[in-house]
């Protein structure tokens, strides 16, 4: 707990300076607590899945005949994400280290390779043969796959604000939660992609 | 805290209790029970309810106590005793209450458990619900809009729905069930005086809701099977059979509709009387009601699922009723 | 530290910016810019809608469905935003323009004005939620005395049944997701970041936004009634599949839920991160106030629970405009699938409306008691432990739903337990009263109130977890009375209560004390003639949600109607005593109540950052009794004999 805080200085002026009473940053805290908040969401979406396919008494077959899922692309596609993970953590490292170069190349790589999986995962949607409307199993696939990609692409989104600051030299090694904190959501967004993954097509 | 003082208000508690409870007993809280599962469910109620009086009670007695007793002057700037708290207190109203509460659930799950049994030999009655009405499939296959049980004969109820979920519920037999499109859900009733009663739709299911209601008989075993035969001949209980008046019954249209030769009044849709439109017309508005919309009507409001749930017999009957009763005769 | 709070105080002052003028307003935030934004968002949704459905050959290209949920429902609101100003931080710090942190020009209030902006101060949020939601209270009361009206006779009399299950389902979650839970987030929001001896709130931009999300979704519920086929009609709960085939109505009620949904999550997630890491030097985790202690435990819940409800009526929704099937069985759907969603949401839901009132009323009982809290660490735990029970409890709404009946037993179980901890907190609050010096002010007159009533409510929900009896009672109007006798006796008695207590400190006037306690008996004898006949009118027969119910109970209704009439009328001495007072009441000092949380150790109103300096804290919030005893010390004063020892002293 720190000592006394605030100075005078700032009397009529601004706000006194809070007391920081958590070792955690506050901004960090609320992206780890946005993600429980959005794990949740995707929560509902498997028990809704779990009902469809498990508790249901007239269960269809998964997939539902005759349709079929591709799983070795999606799988590669899967590759793909597991990979920007590591560039993302690559970025983060470089900045804490000064290495501006190293930020700007992992920010760029995964952009691009989340950016990759998004066009593989629209494409397999025009081909794939069947639609929401198709049995649960539609639904369900649709749902969970659909609800990942809009994350993908909210992930992209701050990603794509991060490189933008990063080329104009906006993060320094004390300063850099703006790289950090769309960093964690990207990872969440990827670990959450080998759970549907699993989920929908392996199991 | 002083023991004298604690001592005073569980006197004054137990005293407020037994006149409440007194009270209490003396209103007829449920309807007078008509099947043994109600009588199951009264002695839960009842067990539970000497409980909850007592603790309301100690709380009521307490709060006026110390209201009465430790109210202080506007200008009374003084404060309490600092007491921070006490350990054993502090059990003592963990305990009770859990121990309670265990109590309440033992009994609870074990007329739960009595009164899903439903012996050897049931009786099985098939319940379909649909928007806004009910049908009864006896046995021997015989459907009727009414429900007609033998005394003291154990049933088994199985509730589907056609279409959304609802509710069966008559409050002298207590037993509650949804019927849930795509699942079958069961109920057991175990009716013990005879009588007349209504059965209840309790879960919201659309405009018809308020009338989804049913009769229900019990009585005596000769008159059961006098119904199921006068049923399987087809005067009397509406059989799958082409009379329209019972198809008009049964199938819930009296729900929305006014039509004089059936009796109703209701008015959430137009009323059958004068249907502007030839018999081709009338059966069109039945199996595909939002086809043609009535003027200043909205669609989407009748169901459109009789084409399912009516055979053919049925809806030519139906067609039938409805032009013959045009002009309200 | 977080960017957010550093940035505030490292610079002076921006320089008064001088009002716009001409063309210029349209483009600074305000009502105007949000007009044309507004126009510009929804006419984005809309070429959006139509440009798809021509890509994909759908005929008609406009399919008004669509067009309402993408177009009205969603883009339009966000465009509202934009010309108010809520995203224009963000907006800023993502064109990689430089920020203005230290321009505090959207901090505090000096005019009404200041009101309707967009306001970043934890203060001026608060007195604006509390404004709202009143304002939905009364317009979800008026829905109530309309359908009592209908009641009041058997057979229709006013209304047909669509208007009549549209008003019972707007009156619901009108005073669920419009009152309830954001008045508490109000009072919160004020009283939260003072007590912890914080400056303000950990993201005050995200508050401004929060509250913001409010209005839209009030305005979007009230809407409904405009759209042919009338407001949603399925009750609050909007059961599928009967929601699945609505009129359009329907889907303003799904979306509802969701623009309401975030604003509580990210208030939320402000709390937890504000209760975690701005908590004043001292203020250690058991010194917190039971009301931040109620907030943290309230907030962990609404982070957790409600993207369940959202998820439910996405899936609702998606029935509806992309023909899915969720809860469509003859393709596969499960229909009971809903309720289980819904409810996971919706039974934390009645802590989350329930738990910041417990906070309420600890403040309120040790105050006008002049006495410590009674077991201060177990009125925290039992917090805890109803906050994980209510996880386990969901099931019990659905014992007669015709799910796996080997849930019913452990559910019912599990929620008979939540009476023990919530017990805890009874008997611990009358333990407080004991021995004390009871001044029966209006805040105190209704936390008695609440605590009779809601232990009656409580207890009526005892009756309800065993199977047997909800079996018999589900479904009728003992649940309304249980509902009532919870959220009325319980939530509503506790608002009034804390809006009483903090008046003086919100507003700097006190309200009128006789017409305080008028408003409580007026209230406590409407309420009570209105909602305890419903026990029995219940048990009787008489289903909920029906606008035509059998003779039988005829006079009984037009009693309760009576009363509730009553109760209504009780409400407008409120509203009189906070306007008037707020006008022309008496200059209220700093401290009226003699209280020891940091809130009352400032100014009334607080100064605009709350605290000149952060305040050192030195014992716990509630040691009356102990002579010098201090909570905090405010600005660099000297710390007294720290209170601690005599704590455990005095804990015999
Ligand atoms: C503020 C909101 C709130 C609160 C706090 C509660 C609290 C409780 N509720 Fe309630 N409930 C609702 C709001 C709330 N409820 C609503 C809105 C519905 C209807 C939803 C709908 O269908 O529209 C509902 C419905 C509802 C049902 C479903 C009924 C049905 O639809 O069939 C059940 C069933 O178990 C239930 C149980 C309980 C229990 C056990 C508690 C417990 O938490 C109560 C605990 C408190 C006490 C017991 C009193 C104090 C304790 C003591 C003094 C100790 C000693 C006590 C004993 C030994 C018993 N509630
Ligand atoms: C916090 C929640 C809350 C609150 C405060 C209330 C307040 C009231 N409620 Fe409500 N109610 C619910 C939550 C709440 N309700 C819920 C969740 C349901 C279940 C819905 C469902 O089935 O889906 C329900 C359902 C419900 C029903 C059952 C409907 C049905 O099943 O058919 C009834 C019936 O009487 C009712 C009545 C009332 C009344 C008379 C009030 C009164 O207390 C209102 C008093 C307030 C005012 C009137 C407004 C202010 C007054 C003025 C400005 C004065 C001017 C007015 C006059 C003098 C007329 N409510
Ligand atoms: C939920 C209420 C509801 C139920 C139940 C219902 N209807 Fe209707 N009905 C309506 C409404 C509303 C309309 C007007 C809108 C329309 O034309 O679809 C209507 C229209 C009609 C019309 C056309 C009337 C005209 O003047 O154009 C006929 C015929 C009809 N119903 C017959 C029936 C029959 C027969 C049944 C029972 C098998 C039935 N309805 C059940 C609500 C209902
Ligand atoms: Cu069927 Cu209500
Ligand atoms: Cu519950």
């Amino acid at each position: 707990m720190s000592a006394h805080a605030g100075s005078s200085h700032s009397v009529g002026h601004g706000p006194p300076i809070a007391n920081q009473s958590s070792r955690v940053s506050a901004s960090v805290l609320g992206m780890f607590l946005f993600i429980a908040s959005e794990a949740m969401l995707f929560g509902a979406f498997f028990t809704a899945y779990f009902f469809v396919r498990v508790v249901n008494p007239e269960a269809q077959s998964w997939p539902l005949e005759p349709f079929h899922l591709p799983v070795f692309v999606a799988g590669v596609n899967t590759a793909i994400l597991v990979t920007s993970s590591f560039t993302m953590h690559w970025a983060l490292q470089s900045v804490k280290r000064g290495n501006r170069a190293g930020l700007q190349a992992g920010l760029v790589l995964t952009l691009l390779m989340g950016l990759a999986f998004l066009l593989t995962q629209m494409l397999e949607y025009a081909r794939i043969g069947f639609n929401p409307g198709d049995g649960a199993f539609g639904t369900i696939f649709f749902g969970l796959t659909g609800l990942h990609g809009a994350h993908v692409f909210v992930g992209l989104t701050l990603l794509a604000v991060a490189t933008v600051r990063a080329f104009r030299g906006h993060y320094t090694p004390e300063h850099h939660h703006g790289v950090e904190i769309p960093g964690i959501y990207w990872h969440f967004v990827d670990v959450m992609w080998i759970v549907v993954y699993a989920t929908i097509y392996l199991i | 805290m002083r023991r004298g003082s604690i001592v005073r208000i569980t006197i004054y508690g137990v005293i407020a209790g037994t006149l409440a409870s007194l009270v209490a007993v003396l209103v007829p809280w449920l309807p007078t029970s008509a099947s043994e599962e109600m009588d199951r469910i009264e002695f839960t109620f009842w067990f539970t309810t000497v409980i909850c009086i007592g603790i309301f009670a100690i709380v009521a007695a307490a709060i006026a106590y110390s209201v009465l007793k430790f109210r202080a002057a506007d200008d009374d700037e003084r404060d309490g005793p600092p007491i921070h708290g006490h350990t054993g207190l502090e059990i003592v109203w963990t305990a009770i209450p859990a121990v309670l509460v265990t109590a309440i659930s033992v009994v609870s799950a074990v007329v739960l458990a009595k009164n899903d049994d439903v012996g050897a030999n049931p009786l099985r009655i098939a319940v379909t619900a649909q928007q806004f009405a009910w049908r009864f499939e006896y046995p021997d296959e015989t459907t009727s809009g009414s429900l007609v049980l033998p005394i003291d004969q154990p049933v088994k109820l199985t509730l589907r729905s056609l279409d959304v979920i609802h509710s069966f519920w008559v409050p002298e037999f207590g037993q509650k069930s949804d019927a849930v499109p795509g699942i079958e859900t069961t109920l057991v009733i175990t009716p013990t005086r005879i009588g007349s009663y209504s059965l209840l739709c309790t879960e919201l299911c659309g405009l018809g809701h308020a009338t989804m209601r049913a009769q229900v008989q019990v009585v005596d075993r000769a008159d059961y099977e006098a119904f199921l035969e006068r049923a399987a001949s087809g005067d009397g209980a509406p059989a799958g059979a082409d009379d329209g008046e019972a198809v008009f019954a049964t199938a819930g249209c009296g729900g929305c509709h006014a039509f004089e030769p059936a009796g109703t009044d209701a008015a959430v849709g137009p009323s059958l009387d004068e249907i502007d439109g030839d018999e081709a017309f009338i059966r069109e508005s039945i199996v595909d009601p939002n086809a043609v919309l009535a003027q200043g009507y909205q669609g989407g409001v009748m169901p459109n699922t009789y084409d399912k749930s009516l055979t053919d017999e049925q809806l030519d009957a139906l067609v039938q009723y409805l032009s013959d009763g045009q002009g309200g005769n | 530290m977080t960017e957010l709070v550093h940035s505030a105080y490292d610079s002076h002052h921006a320089p008064a910016v001088p009002p716009p003028r001409g063309l210029a307003r349209l483009r600074a935030p305000g009502y105007l810019r949000a007009a044309w934004t507004t126009l510009l968002f929804w006419a984005f949704g809309f070429g959006l809608v139509a440009f798809f459905r021509w890509l994909a050959h759908y005929d008609p290209v406009v399919d008004w469905t669509i067009v309402t949920v993408v177009a009205f429902l969603t883009l339009a609101p966000l465009g509202f935003l934009t010309g108010i100003g809520a995203f224009d931080y963000w907006a800023y710090y993502v064109s990689g323009r430089p920020t203005r942190p230290e321009d505090h020009s959207s901090h505090g209030a000096t005019s009404w004005k200041d009101y309707f902006r967009v306001n970043t101060d934890h203060k001026v949020i608060g007195v604006q939620y509390l404004v709202t939601t009143f304002f939905f209270f009364v317009i979800g009361g008026l829905m109530a005395m309309i359908f009592r009206a209908e009641l009041a006779k058997p057979d229709l009399q006013f209304v047909d049944t669509q208007t009549f299950n549209g008003l019972i389902s707007e009156h619901a979650a009108l005073m669920i997701f419009l009152f309830i839970i954001p008045a508490f987030a109000g009072l919160a929001n004020f009283a939260v970041p003072l007590m912890l001896g914080a400056p303000d709130m950990a993201f005050p931009r995200l508050n401004a936004l929060s509250f913001w999300l409010l209005p839209i979704a009030g305005l979007m519920f009230l809407a409904a009634f405009l759209v042919p086929g009338g407001a949603f009609a399925t009750g609050w709960t909007s059961y599928a599949p009967l929601a699945s085939d609505q009129p359009l109505g329907q889907v303003f009620f799904n979306m509802g839920v969701q623009w309401a949904g975030a604003s509580s999550i990210m208030t939320a997630l402000n709390f937890l991160v504000t209760i975690i890491t701005m908590r004043a030097p001292g203020m250690t985790f058991w010194r917190m106030p039971l009301l931040v202690w109620a907030n943290f435990t309230t907030s962990l819940l609404v982070v957790i629970a409600t993207p369940f409800i959202a998820g439910s009526q996405f899936f609702v929704m998606f029935d509806r405009i992309m023909h899915t099937n969720f809860f469509r069985v003859d393709e596969g759907g499960y229909a009971l699938g809903y309720q289980h969603i819904f409810w996971f949401y919706s039974h934390p839901a009645v802590y989350i409306m329930m738990l910041p009132g417990f906070g309420i009323i600890s403040e309120v009982i040790a105050v006008f008691s002049r006495k410590p809290i009674f077991g201060y660490r177990l009125m925290a735990l039992s917090l805890m432990g109803i906050l994980v029970l209510g996880f386990s409890v969901w099931a019990h709404h659905m014992f007669v739903a015709g799910m796996a009946p080997w849930l019913r037993v452990p559910m019912m179980v599990t929620s008979m337990i939540i009476a023990v901890p919530t017990g805890i907190k009874i008997f611990s609050w009358l333990a407080t009263m004991w021995e004390g010096r009871i001044h029966l002010r209006t805040p105190m007159l209704f936390a008695l109130g609440f605590l009779s009533m809601f232990v009656l409510g409580g207890l009526s929900g005892i009756f309800l977890a065993s199977v047997p009896i909800d079996i018999a009672a589900s479904d009728t109007y003992f649940i309304v009375a249980h509902i009532h006798y919870v959220l009325f006796g319980g939530s509503v008695f506790t608002i009034f209560a804390g809006v009483y207590y903090w008046f003086p400190k919100m507003t700097g006037r006190m309200y009128n004390e006789r017409l305080g306690k008028l408003h409580f008996w007026l209230t406590f004898i409407g309420f009570n003639g209105t909602f305890f006949p419903m026990h029995w009118v219940g048990l009787q027969g008489m289903p909920r949600r029906v606008s035509d119910y059998s003779e039988q109970f005829g006079n009984w209704n037009m009693v309760v109607s009576l009363f509730s009439f009553l109760l209504g009328a009780s409400t407008i001495i409120f509203f009189y005593n906070v306007i008037q007072s707020w006008h022309r009441g008496p200059i209220a000092p700093g401290n009226p109540w003699r209280a020891l949380t940091l809130e009352w150790q400032v100014s009334s109103p607080p100064p605009v950052f709350n605290f000149d300096e952060i305040p050192q804290v030195v014992a716990g919030p509630y040691e009356y009794g102990i002579p010098g005893a201090r909570h905090a010390v405010l600005n660099g004063g000297h710390a007294p004999v720290v209170a601690d020892a005599v704590h455990e002293e005095a804990r015999r």
